[in-house]
């Protein structure tokens, strides 16, 4: 049995870190940070088409996470997140975005590489694109560096495949001193000019490139590489003041459940439930604690289904709480004093919670590992809930029964909802 | 033990008629008018348009026509929307339509939201989820084969079965969409009431031990007895806050937890009426039990 000091030094914890988590995560709107869904934006998830010919590769994501990227910069989009789901597709959040159409078709471009004709300048200064010379499938890879002639200068090399190269030579050969254009889904990225006729596939582009110009326009080159379409799964575009409606909702729902549940405990168990509101009090702090210092370092956003995995942790929060005054009352009822069914009945419920929470993170777990989309956020805060269930039992809830068995329990069973314990075998 | 029990397993005729029937109208339910489908599964575009006073449900339709998506279904929502449903799956035309949509009705972008799923998307994350769920709930079989035995488990895995076909039963006969997400509330939550049956299996095991001058499933009726408060307690608790957000937490969140109350209230239900009755005549077939059966099996 542990000594008594050690049950108090367990509860000064508790409470330090209830203190702290306050400290942490109020005001809560501010600390937490909010999934799309509540801040509305768009959320859009693209994934690769894979063909008989081309499988969907590790590589061909990298790629094409990066085209990704590439056009999201067009947007010019302030906070930005694009994400790998799963084997074959990319997340890309947009939270905040006015112009979410815009966005769409930006991100639904084919990601059409192609080697255009330049035939002449318009009055805005733009150039008039001609024929279409070549397309980007035939670009096997690109790259950036130095300038042979002119260290200081920065130039891309592109590789052609053969027919590429047959068709570079013929087209060069035939363009010497004319302009020609790199355009990117109807985007003119760059308008070389033609030195030479140019055989065997390789291909350097120079100019006065940036490091940065240099490095996007070999990810527009290589684009053209890409060997699968990739295409919308899912879309989301949320306005802001639904998704803080249902914020508003979801909350409010909690906390009406919060309460009914405790109204419930204190019913049923009396005074065992009036001390459960105690470690439902500091399981809640605690758990927006957790969600708060997990926004701070970017590792958490709450969603909709995230509130779900909440709401649902409450009631297993309770559940704790009653297998471990049901196993108290029992021991007692059993004939038990009050200090050895508090020190057994709390030890054996935990074993018996701690089951019951393990069995449901673990599917809380595999659902967060395969799963893709919302569901995820669902997951996510029901094993933080889980685990701070065991935290909070373990060392609050477990505590505060042992205390209270000691000296206040055996004075008014009846408050407690016990009976038949040493009280009544005394008299 | 003086207290007065309350003898479930003396019930088990009538639980095994109402078992029936449950599964029986489920399966027919399923039959005649099978399940509601999300977009997800499908391919599609759900719109939802809040903060819509005032507007009239025709109204909705001819907007959505005249923008380009014809044939929609719209649905009133409890606080003054819609919500429509289209089939078109391009979000770059979806979303087209409806910002035509919400400018030919005075609403502001605000106030809704738009949802497009790609042909073959639900395919493949219902894969990933039921891939998860199979996972992890083969895991708790295994855990439970070894930790207790496996006629334990068979019978969890029984339950299961029963309670997967009365909550389909349910989505068929309330006409509720079945959505991704509905199926891995449901299937977490099954993870935890098949815990709920395994609590009492927990007890049956413990009280075995000591099985001596009583039959089986005298011992087991005494078993359930003795967690039955638990197990109402906290069936209640847990279904308390879900059964909030279902009534006040809004469309979105009304999707998970109604899945949450459901699963809850069948898994709650299982475990006394349907695991441990069938665990029992199980068990009561075993030669050490039978013996116990015949000789204090009278003396009721």
């Amino acid at each position: 049995m542990e000594p008594k000091q050690r049950i108090v030094a367990a509860m000064a914890i508790v409470l330090t870190l209830v203190g702290l988590s306050w400290w942490q995560f109020w005001p809560p709107g501010e600390r937490i940070s909010q999934g799309l869904d509540i801040q509305g934006g768009l959320s859009v998830i693209l994934t690769a088409q894979e063909t008989p010919e081309t499988p969907v590769t590790n590589e061909v994501m990298d790629r094409a996470e990066l085209i990704v990227r590439n056009r999201v910069d067009r947007l010019g989009a302030s906070e930005v997140s694009i994400q790998r789901q799963g084997a074959d597709s990319i997340l890309v959040q947009l939270p905040g975005i006015r112009n979410a159409q815009e966005a769409l078709e930006v991100l639904g471009s084919t990601g059409q590489l192609e080697i255009r004709d330049v035939v002449g300048i318009d009055e805005t200064g733009e150039l008039i694109l001609g024929e279409v010379l070549l397309t980007g499938d035939v670009i096997t890879s690109a790259s950036v560096g130095a300038n042979p002639q002119n260290p200081a200068e920065l130039e891309v090399n592109v590789t052609f495949d053969s027919e590429g190269a047959r068709a570079w030579a013929d087209i060069t050969g035939a363009r010497i001193g004319q302009q020609i254009a790199i355009v990117l889904d109807d985007n003119v990225e760059s308008a070389p000019v033609v030195r030479d006729r140019i055989t065997g596939g390789q291909t350097s582009i120079t100019g006065n490139f940036t490091a940065e110009e240099a490095r996007r326009l070999r990810t527009v080159l290589e684009t053209g590489a890409l060997p699968v379409a990739l295409e919308f799964s899912e879309s989301r575009v949320v306005g802001p003041t639904l998704g803080q409606d249902s914020l508003r909702r979801g909350v409010y729902a909690a906390l009406l459940g919060l309460g009914l549940v405790a109204a419930y405990l204190a019913a049923y168990y009396r005074g065992m439930g009036v001390l459960s509101w105690f470690a439902l009090s500091v399981f809640a702090s605690l758990f927006l604690g957790v969600l708060s210092l997990l926004s701070n370092f970017g590792w958490f956003a709450l969603t909709l289904p995230g509130i779900a995995g909440i709401v649902l942790t409450i009631g297993l929060a309770a559940d704790s709480e009653i297998l471990m005054i049901e196993r108290f009352r029992e021991e007692v009822r059993d004939g038990r004093t009050y200090r050895s069914a508090a020190r057994h009945g709390t030890r054996h419920a935990i074993g018996t919670s701690l089951d019951a929470d393990l069995v449901t993170f673990v599917s809380a777990l595999m659902l967060y590992t395969f799963a893709i989309g919302p569901v995820r956020g669902f997951a996510l805060t029901l094993m933080i809930g889980l685990a701070i269930d065991i935290f909070n039992m373990v060392f609050w809830s477990r505590s505060v029964i042992i205390l209270m068995a000691e000296k206040v329990i055996p004075k008014a069973p009846w408050l407690f909802g016990v009976k038949g314990g040493e009280a009544d075998a005394k008299a | 033990m003086l207290r007065r029990e309350f003898d479930f397993l003396g019930l088990r005729r009538a639980f095994f008629i109402v078992s029936v029937v449950l599964v029986t109208v489920s399966i027919g339910a399923l039959a005649v008018r099978g399940l509601t489908f999300g977009i997800e599964f499908q391919g599609g575009t759900v719109v939802n348009l809040n903060r819509a006073e005032g507007v009239e449900i025709g109204e909705v339709r001819d907007a959505f026509d005249e923008a380009g998506l014809p044939g929609v279904q719209v649905q009133t929502t409890e606080n003054g929307g819609f919500i429509v449903r289209a089939p078109e799956d391009d979000p770059d035309v979806a979303n087209a339509a409806y910002l035509r949509v919400i400018e030919t009705l005075g609403l502001s972008a605000d106030d809704g939201d738009v949802a497009t799923i790609g042909p073959g998307w639900g395919r493949n994350i219902t894969r990933a989820a039921l891939l998860a769920l199979t996972i992890s709930i083969a895991a708790i079989l295994l855990y439970v084969s070894l930790r207790y035995e496996y006629k334990m488990s068979l019978t969890a895995v029984f339950t299961l079965g029963h309670d997967v076909l009365l909550v389909l039963g349910v989505y068929a006969l309330v006409g509720r969409e079945v959505t991704p997400s509905t199926i891995a509330a449901l299937l977490t939550i099954m993870g935890y009431s098949l815990y709920d049956t395994i609590v009492v299996f927990h007890r049956i095991k413990e009280n075995t031990k000591a099985l001596t001058r009583t039959t089986f499933s005298k011992m087991a009726n005494h078993s359930l007895n003795q967690v039955f408060a638990r197990s109402v307690n906290t069936s209640i608790t847990s279904m308390m806050p879900p059964l909030m957000l279902l009534l006040f937490g809004g469309d979105t969140l009304a999707g998970f937890a109604f899945a949450l109350v459901v699963g809850i209230f069948i898994g709650a239900y299982s475990s006394i009426a349907v695991a441990t009755p069938v665990y029992t005549l199980w068990k009561e077939r075993e030669p050490k039990f039978q013996a116990l059966a015949k000789k204090y099996g009278a003396a009721a």
